[in-house]
């Protein structure tokens, strides 16, 4: 059994505690009086950010806690508020006096701590991690994150689904089509309304052209931080093809507002010169960058997650692919038709990944092409129902969960569960083993989002 | 590795694509003689990122990308503000963020300037505000220059580099 997320909604009576399974959900009816639930962190690990984004965001107590430090409330934040609360309606925070943070840490003769970020030195977003070093062993790393925390939950309540797309579109910028895929599920869910084939074959289109761009962003960003400058250079060049390829199809370089009822016109000649191009080039690439034994050197048995450790953390994408695990919302009927076949590495190491990469690149090329067709279809849509809706989509970084409810015909509650809000709780596993500098080549692998994690 | 040779000499110099409009040309050109004058050869960069959507950074990345490789203006990213001249400001000013982006700024050595990138640092961008968000970064630091677009392409990335350049 699969953890998903858990995650709270306030009702007029009570508070609802939600977990998530793949095979199943539950839920909890708890007392607003004194909201306290137990853990469920000894059988999911990955359930201990759930648990203290709750506290943060409701005042759930949570009992036999291991961990009871606030997750997304930082040093600064107010104390005793929660905003996620129905009747926290505050626009402007005053800075609270500085409490500090308790880091893990481990301590010994010899034992010192590194700092990193929230700032870090190339352009990415902002996180912290601390590290226990002893020399240049990583005895322990904590990831500490929620600096790009926007309140996107609190935002779009009260909102109409059609005013929350905009948003939803820009929750992670680099999964924008996949956000877009799972508010489609659900504004079609509310609508109880079906998708005709075409426009799901547009939109997985989309969805892969997007993989498309983020792997081939990874390909080379991953050997760039083993030193390996020349494979970025490649791969860049090919990422701001297909990224122009998405502007010329969609308006866009990102695709934002791409998913829409109404399909428009594509050149499918020019389209599939592209994709005759790109295969090539990859060919070429993979035959280039598996024949350079130095960077293999680094890239083997470094930032090792275990098939048992990534089933314990509930990974999932890329990261839980390359540990051996068959996991992938793309695994149906719908897309086993259009040429998807899973790509599963053994060694769940940074080579694993990289390779993972490679392989999802070939299926997506693969896939695109039964994706095209030309087709004019406009799908009208119906009233909104009011009601609880859930659904889920395979981002370039795994799987991504969305749950909306419909209250008077507006948004009572928003929850997103990013891949990488699983992802990030299993990275610092991954470190055990290896030196201080392979750090940013392990982090890179995963490559996992900071902006859909901290909401 | 001889074959990435091969292919390297076979495909040669990629960046000045006929399909990227003369106005390229016209604003490296430009571009690279402002940096010498002000900057004695190179401007330094330090990109911060207040709460973006990560969008704003991959088009700032796409700028090294052999398409644009911005560098060859002179016009670098730097790891430390310490090294910088220029604090590249993207996002929505979290409430968690904003301690960061001032001290980062504070290590700047003087002179030192703010642009901001794309719509979210001055609050145009769909994001509306919440307890959690102190945009826009106008109430905080004082911005001499602003790159709008959500997000700003890397040509328009360009633009407004060169743009703040005409202003000091
Ligand atoms: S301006 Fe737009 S693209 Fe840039 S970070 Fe903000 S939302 Fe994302």
């Amino acid at each position: 059994m699969r953890f998903i997320a858990r995650f709270c909604k306030e009702k007029s009576e009570c508070f609802e505690i939600i977990t998530i399974y793949d095979e199943h959900s539950e839920k909890e009816e708890i007392s607003k009086e004194n909201p306290s639930i137990k853990t469920i962190t000894k059988k999911n690990p990955a359930g201990i950010w759930f648990e203290r984004k709750m506290h943060d965001d409701f005042g759930i107590i949570i009992k036999d806690a291991f961990d009871k430090r606030p997750l997304v409330h930082q040093e600064r934040f107010p104390k005793d508020i929660h905003p996620l609360r129905k009747d926290f309606t505050q626009h402007k925070l005053q800075e609270a006096p500085y409490l500090p943070y308790k880091y893990e840490e481990i301590r010994g003769d010899g034992v010192f701590q590194v700092a990193v970020g929230p700032i870090h030195a190339g352009i990415i977003e902002p996180g912290h991690f601390q590290f226990s070093q002893a020399g240049e062993n990583m005895l322990h790393l904590e990831v500490r994150h929620f600096y790009t925390h926007k309140g996107i939950e609190k935002m779009l309540e009260g909102k109409r689904l059609e005013d929350a797309k905009p948003i939803i579109e820009r929750i992670s910028g680099n999964e924008s089509i996949a956000y877009q895929i799972c508010y489609r599920d659900i504004y079609l869910q509310a609508t109880k309304q079906e998708l005709p084939l075409s426009l799901q074959k547009r939109h997985a289109l989309l969805l892969e052209i997007e993989r498309t761009i983020h792997h081939l962003t990874d390909v080379g960003f991953i050997p760039n931080d083993a030193g390996f400058g020349a494979a970025l250079s490649f791969a860049s060049k090919l990422s701001e093809e297909a990224r122009r390829k998405m502007r010329e199809l969609t308006g866009h370089r990102f695709g934002f507002g791409a998913v829409s009822f109404e399909n428009s016109f594509i050149d499918i000649d020019g389209f599939n010169e592209w994709l005759n191009d790109l295969e090539k080039s990859l060919d070429f690439f993979e035959d280039w960058i598996m024949d350079i034994p130095s960077l293999w050197d680094r890239f083997d048995t470094t930032g090792i997650l275990s098939l048992k450790q990534a089933v314990k953390y509930a990974s999932v994408g890329v990261v839980a692919r390359a540990s051996g695990i068959k996991i992938d919302r793309r695994a149906n009927p719908f897309y086993l038709e259009h040429g998807f076949r899973m790509v599963n590495e053994e060694s769940g190491d940074v080579g694993a990944r990289f390779k993972v990469r490679l392989g999802e690149l070939k299926n997506s090329i693969e896939m695109m092409r039964h994706f095209l067709e030309e087709d004019d279809t406009v799908l009208e849509v119906a009233k909104i129902c009011d009601g609880e809706y859930q659904s889920f989509c395979e981002s370039s970084m795994g799987e991504l969960f969305m749950s909306i409810d419909i209250k008077d015909g507006v948004i009572e509650r928003f929850f997103a569960r990013d891949p990488s809000f699983m992802n990030w709780q299993a990275v610092h596993i991954m470190m055990q083993k290896d030196i201080i500098a392979d750090f940013p080549l392990i982090n890179k692998s995963c490559d996992l989002s900071y902006a859909g994690n901290d909401l | 590795m001889i074959k990435f040779w091969n292919k390297r000499a076979k495909l040669g110099v990629i960046t000045e694509k006929p399909e990227l409009e003369e106005s390229l040309k016209k604003i490296r050109k430009e571009i690279k003689e402002s940096v010498k004058k002000h900057f004695a050869g190179s401007l330094a960069i330090r990109m911060v990122d207040s709460g973006s959507c990560n969008a704003c950074e991959a088009e700032c990345n796409a700028l090294s990308n052999p398409y644009f490789d911005l560098e060859r203006l002179g016009i670098y990213f730097v790891a430390s503000p310490r090294h910088a001249d220029v604090m590249l400001l993207s996002g929505v000013m979290t409430f968690n963020m904003t301690p960061h982006v001032k001290e980062a700024y504070a290590q700047i050595p003087s002179p030192k300037w703010v642009i901001s990138v794309g719509d979210c640092p001055m609050m145009q961008a769909p994001y509306e505000r919440t307890y959690a968000i102190n945009a826009p970064v106008t109430e905080h630091l004082q911005v001499t220059h602003h790159i709008a677009g959500c997000p700003p392409n890397p040509l328009e990335i360009m633009e407004g580099l060169l743009e703040f350049l005409r202003k000091i």
